[in-house]
């Protein structure tokens, strides 16, 4: 029997069909696309996900670059910025995850930035702690769109109003929002926006990428071939080329692109206004045990922490895998900070939805929970 | 009761490795009473035939619900060359009314040699 998958902000599960066949078609023909091949069979999967992936967040295709995941997109884009704003300040967040927080934490201990982390309360950073910690050298702001902890989205749009008037570079790390809320990177007004594949748009891992508005903002760090130019022994300045080298995930960027597709086709409204429904019904049968503690209870994607009181998260998580087959996530889900606040660094366990959720799983998860969380009241022993 | 191998194992975001192993024989309360001695248990008996816990700080736990014939097994990565033959004579010498003083005597002199490696 398959399992009830519940960690989908991890990667999620299972693929649409569609997604499954164009990974196989893309294998099919030569990879076609400009500059490396006299092919011209087949499709430019590449420039299809490119459009794709500008339409989802209302810019032009010129403006989207791909990565590996969403990792590699921060590490472009903070290491990029860094290289040429050496010894500024930057701004974070309590929420975020270590895909943000490693990268400054490294460079802060190279010498190249000072941090100042802006904290959260009831799930969200206000953009008012935000502004209390810009001074005058600081240069960038990154932060979650989402927590992955929490699932709560954060005033972002709010907090580029602030930045946009001081010249503050602003990225926003939108792993866990892509795909679940409709994201339009003009309206949030962020310099850079960072998504991946493998999550709630439903393409398969190694892909991701990032908008950014204006390419000389940030300085190539990594540098080679681009099938373009190729008589220069510097890396082209245009936008994707400046950060795109060495040959692309081609059948990884057919699936997102059919990912893409896939979620216009069901809407993203339509899937937030499932995940909302299914979310608020899982927390309203955990407020049935009081020893389900939820760590936020308002999640607008679909998102969920808790605890049972006298249960380790990692025996909890290992219960509902081993005896009822259902997969979700334990521990500090890569985001230490959150954890430090919420529980005490002990760790959590996480259930995240997907369009593929049916309601019959989250009942079935619930009353397991439910199940757990009596046992765990009423029998639990320690020798 | 012998540990007969791991069927997986994988790094856990904690820190810590993971390894599922198979047993000779299915997992009992008994066991899970006679490993008090070593470290803490938890345990919900109504879990099932019973879900069961042990953890022995710095060195492993064990997790397994009673009447299955795998365990899932966490050691601490640091000091998990010194405790792994120590994992399978805990299996190997669970036996009802056996005198578990050599094994105690055991866990003495590995604890000294943790110490030293965690001070």
């Amino acid at each position: 029997m398959p399992p009830i998958y519940l960690n989908n902000a991890a990667t999620s599960w299972p693929k649409p069909q569609s997604v499954k066949d164009v990974l196989a078609k893309s294998l099919e023909l030569p990879v076609f696309g400009s500059g490396r091949t006299t092919g011209t069979q087949g499709i430019d999967y590449v420039s299809l996900a490119r459009e794709k992936a500008a339409g989802l967040f209302s810019t032009e295709p010129e403006k989207i670059v791909f990565s590996q995941n969403a990792t590699d997109s921060l590490n472009t884009l903070i290491n990029g910025f860094l290289l040429k704003n050496k010894g500024c300040r930057a701004v974070t967040t309590a929420l975020d995850h270590n895909s943000v927080l490693r990268p400054l934490f490294e460079n802060q201990r190279a010498g190249n930035v000072a941090l100042d982390i802006a904290d959260f309360s009831s799930g969200k950073v206000s953009p008012d702690v935000i502004s209390e910690l810009i001074r005058k050298d600081t240069k960038l702001v990154v932060m979650s769109h989402a927590s992955n902890v929490l699932g709560s989205v954060q005033d972002v749009e709010a907090v580029s109003e602030i930045l946009h008037d001081k010249g503050i570079f602003f990225i926003v790390d939108g792993a866990q929002t892509a795909g679940h809320i409709n994201v339009d990177v003009e309206k949030i007004g962020c310099d850079a926006f960072v998504f991946t594949g493998h999550k709630a748009l439903l393409g398969v891992a190694g892909t991701g990428g990032f908008y950014l508005k204006d390419a000389d903002s940030i300085a190539p760090s990594r540098f080679g071939g681009t099938g373009t130019r190729s008589s220069e022994l510097y890396q082209p300045n245009e936008m994707p080329e400046k950060f795109e080298c060495g040959t692309q995930n081609v059948t990884g960027l057919a699936a997102l692109a059919e990912g893409i597709s896939y979620v216009e086709s069901l809407g993203i409204s339509e899937i937030h206004a499932r995940a909302k429904r299914q979310s608020e019904y899982l927390i309203s049968r955990f407020r049935e045990a009081e020893n389900i503690r939820v760590h936020y209870e308002m999640p607008e994607v679909p998102v969920i922490s808790f605890n049972i009181e006298g249960l380790s998260c990692e025996d909890v998580g290992f219960i509902l895998s081993r005896k009822y087959g259902i997969v979700t996530r334990t521990g500090l889900h890569c985001a230490p900070l959150v954890h430090e606040k919420i529980d005490g660094g002990a760790g959590s366990v996480r259930i995240s939805l997907s369009c593929f959720t049916t309601d019959e799983e989250c009942k079935t998860a619930a009353d397991a929970i439910l199940e757990i969380a009596k046992n765990a009241a009423s029998r639990l022993n320690s020798a | 009761m012998r540990l007969q191998g791991s069927i997986q194992h994988k790094s856990c975001a904690d820190g810590s490795y993971m390894k599922e192993y198979q047993i000779d024989e299915p997992l009992s309360k008994e066991f899970f009473e006679y490993l008090k001695y070593f470290g803490r248990v938890t345990t919900l008996e109504e879990m099932g035939d019973g879900y069961y816990n042990f953890e022995k700080p710095n060195w492993f736990s064990i997790k397994g619900f009673a009447g299955d014939t795998t365990v899932e097994v966490r050691f601490k990565r640091e000091t998990m060359e010194i405790t792994t033959d120590f994992l399978y004579s805990l299996f190997s010498s669970f036996k009802e009314g056996a005198d578990i003083a050599p094994l105690k005597e055991k866990e003495k002199f590995r604890q000294k040699r943790i110490d030293e490696l965690l001070k």
